[in-house]
This record gives C-alpha cells, sequence and structure tokens, in this order.
C-alpha cells in the first residue's frame, strides 16, 4: 500500500524530477539515477526513468545525442532544451503549489513529518 | 467470544481482508474465507492470532495454495522459461527485443519475465560469472553503462539494460508479438554434448569390461541402465515442459 503510494508519487512528478536534475547540464542515464537518488527520490530503474526520458525527448523538452566513449558501448546524453526549461519552471511551479497546500493541509491534521527508510522518498 | 475482543478480531479479519484482496484473491474468496475463521473462531472462543497465527502470514498461506497456475496465457503480459548455458544470453536478447523484461532468476533456474501491456519496451542482456565475494564489485562497473543485476544462477549474474539507454524513443515498441508457447530452450549444442558424454561414458565402460566382474554382460547390463535412466529423465523434462506449455 506504502510502496503503491510511493509510485503513484512518483509517476506524477518524475519527468519534472529529471527536468530540473538537467538544468546543471547535460547529462547520460547512470548520473541521471545517481542526482534523483540524491534528490531522495530513492532508486529508480532504468525501466521506470527511460520510458520518461523517451517521452521528454519525444514532446521536445530534452534533446538526446548518443556518443560513443573510449571505453565501452557509449552512451545516450540528454540535454533540456529551452522548451524543457520552460515546461520546467510552469509546472514545476504548479506543483510547488500543489505541495504547499497538501503540506498545509497535512499540518493541519496534525500530520508530522515522517523520517524515510533508507530508499524510500525523502 | 471468550478471552479475547470484538474489536480484536475486527481488525484482524479487517487486516487480513485488505491482505488477501492486495494478493489477488477474488473478493467473493475473501468474503467465504473470512466467515470459515469467523464461525471456527466464534466455536473455538481463543483469539485470532493464537489460533491462526499473524494475517500477514496466513494470508500468504492462503494465497500460496489458491493462487492460480503461475504459466500465463498467450496474451499475458508475465511468462516464465528458461534455456540451457550454449545459448541463454542469446534467447535472452531476442525475447528483450520483444519486450520481455527478466525480473529474476527463480529458485528452478526460471527466467521470470514480464512485459509493459501499455508501453513495452526493448531489453537487452549480459551474463557474468562472477566469482565468490565479487558481486558488488563486477555491479558497480557495469552500472555507468545502464546494466542493473536482474537474477542469479548459481555462480552466473543476469544484467539488463533498457536498448533506450543507446537507442532512445526508437526502442519503444508498437506491435510485440504474443508470448511464445514454450518454456524450455535448449540448444543443439546441448544434446551434443549430452551425446559426447554418453558416447565417452559407454567408451569407457567397454574399454575397461575386462576389469569387471561378469565382463561384456556387466558392461552391456551398465549401458542399458544408463540409456533408460537419461531415457526417463529426458522424458520426464519433456513431458514436464509439454505441460507447462499446454497450461499456457
Amino acid at each position: 500500500m506504502t510502496s503503491d503510494r510511493r509510485a503513484s508519487w512518483l509517476k506524477g512528478v518524475l519527468d519534472l524530477m529529471v527536468l530540473a536534475s538537467l538544468t546543471a547540464g547535460e547529462n547520460y542515464g547512470y548520473e541521471i539515477v545517481k542526482d534523483l537518488a540524491e534528490s531522495g527520490l530513492g532508486q529508480i530503474k532504468g525501466g521506470t526513468l527511460y520510458p520518461v526520458l523517451n517521452r521528454l525527448e519525444e514532446a521536445g523538452l530534452v534533446a538526446a545525442e548518443f556518443r560513443v566513449t573510449e571505453r565501452g558501448p557509449g552512451r545516450r546524453y540528454y540535454q533540456l532544451t529551452d522548451r524543457g526549461r520552460q515546461t520546467l519552471a510552469e509546472q514545476g511551479g504548479l506543483w510547488l503549489s500543489f505541495g504547499e497546500s497538501v503540506r498545509a493541509a497535512l499540518l493541519k491534521g496534525g500530520v508530522e513529518p515522517a523520517t524515510p527508510r533508507e530508499g524510500e522518498l525523502r | 467470544m471468550n478471552g479475547y475482543s470484538t474489536q480484536a478480531a475486527g481488525a484482524y479479519f479487517g487486516e487480513l481482508a485488505g491482505l488477501l484482496a492486495e494478493a489477488g484473491m477474488p473478493a467473493d474468496r475473501v468474503g467465504a474465507t473470512l466467515d470459515e475463521l469467523a464461525a471456527y473462531l466464534a466455536e473455538s472462543g481463543g483469539d485470532p492470532e493464537e489460533e491462526f497465527g499473524q494475517a500477514a502470514e496466513l494470508a500468504e498461506e492462503l494465497t500460496a495454495t489458491s493462487a492460480p497456475p503461475a504459466e500465463p496465457g498467450a496474451n499475458a503480459h508475465s511468462w516464465r522459461w528458461t534455456a540451457d548455458l550454449f545459448h541463454d544470453v542469446k534467447l535472452l536478447n531476442e525475447h528483450g527485443a520483444q519486450g520481455w523484461e527478466v525480473d529474476t532468476v527463480d529458485a528452478k533456474g526460471l527466467f521470470v519475465c514480464t512485459r509493459d501491456p501499455e508501453h513495452p519496451q526493448q531489453w537487452e542482456y549480459r551474463r557474468e560469472l562472477i566469482p565468490p565475494a565479487r558481486r558488488g564489485s563486477v555491479v558497480d562497473r557495469l552500472a555507468p553503462d545502464g546494466w542493473e543485476p536482474c537474477g542469479t544462477w548459481v555462480r552466473f549474474e543476469y544484467f539488463k539494460r533498457p536498448r533506450a539507454a543507446s537507442l532512445g524513443p526508437a526502442a519503444e515498441l508498437t506491435a510485440p508479438p504474443q508470448a511464445p508457447r514454450r518454456s524450455l530452450f535448449l540448444s543443439p549444442t546441448f544434446y551434443a554434448l549430452v551425446a559426447v558424454v554418453l558416447a565417452l561414458a559407454a567408451t569407457t565402460l567397454v574399454l575397461g569390461a575386462d576389469e569387471l566382474d561378469g565382463g561384456l554382460d556387466t558392461v552391456v547390463g551398465l549401458i542399458c541402465g544408463v540409456a533408460a535412466g537419461a531415457l526417463v529423465s529426458m522424458i520426464v523434462l519433456w513431458l514436464a515442459a509439454r505441460r507447462r506449455d499446454k497450461d499456457r
């Protein structure tokens, strides 16, 4: 039940988190996963991340380029487009307002922040 | 009801009902199961947890025995199969290109696969022979290239990676084929190896016949025994695989 709820939250916000992680510059899958883990989203699997990156790419919010590396098979690098930056500002702002409303309502109901277990959303 | 409160029983059955429903038991069966347990409890007058154990354990027990057959139909989104080591990675990649993602390797050595019904994507696989206590370093070495561990068999570790990591949106499948009806894939190399081993065993026995009590008769008996054993084992394996495939 708890994990289902977290999965629903993640579904609603993961694209924005990915866009936000790319504001620091271009990046590839593994490093994006590390960024998201450090943000407190837990360990995002490739099967969850890449469909999101695909959707963002198809929507023109990120641009991708595959580059061969000296060692290994090569990596697909993603960078934020102007449209992606604009979407992040708009949708991210709306999410923050929504999050603040949720927080205010929960605090009003006497709910206190819980300490997440390892790997869970912070 | 003696020795325990109605409220405690209500909480126990409430938790159990939730767990059974979560495990996929149909609502009518959940209702019937709870009725039976409540009737027993009313007679025994005991505490539900003392009578039946923890709700989570009971739910697991009840759903394990009432679970439907594991093998899916041709349109299913999950599938279990296995192959010998001579061509397992090749088949993993073939099936991965059809959208099958390995979640784990079960205790029987079967690849437990799922396929996203809405947005199936292609997967690629690799296998690594991992020395004891070296798993962590191998996982760390492969992780930057997007490889994630997806199952272990003996000392072999299987890794998966979405093909989108290199292909992007082109890795998404629009019309994946149905789930294969087979679940056992043995390569020609495997059969050849079995034949060579049997031939070597037969040769060794024939050459060493003089040293055995009973001479050639003993050798013939041993060869017949080995052949019959091998034949029976292969028939049993074949029937088991056929039954699994037919159930799907």
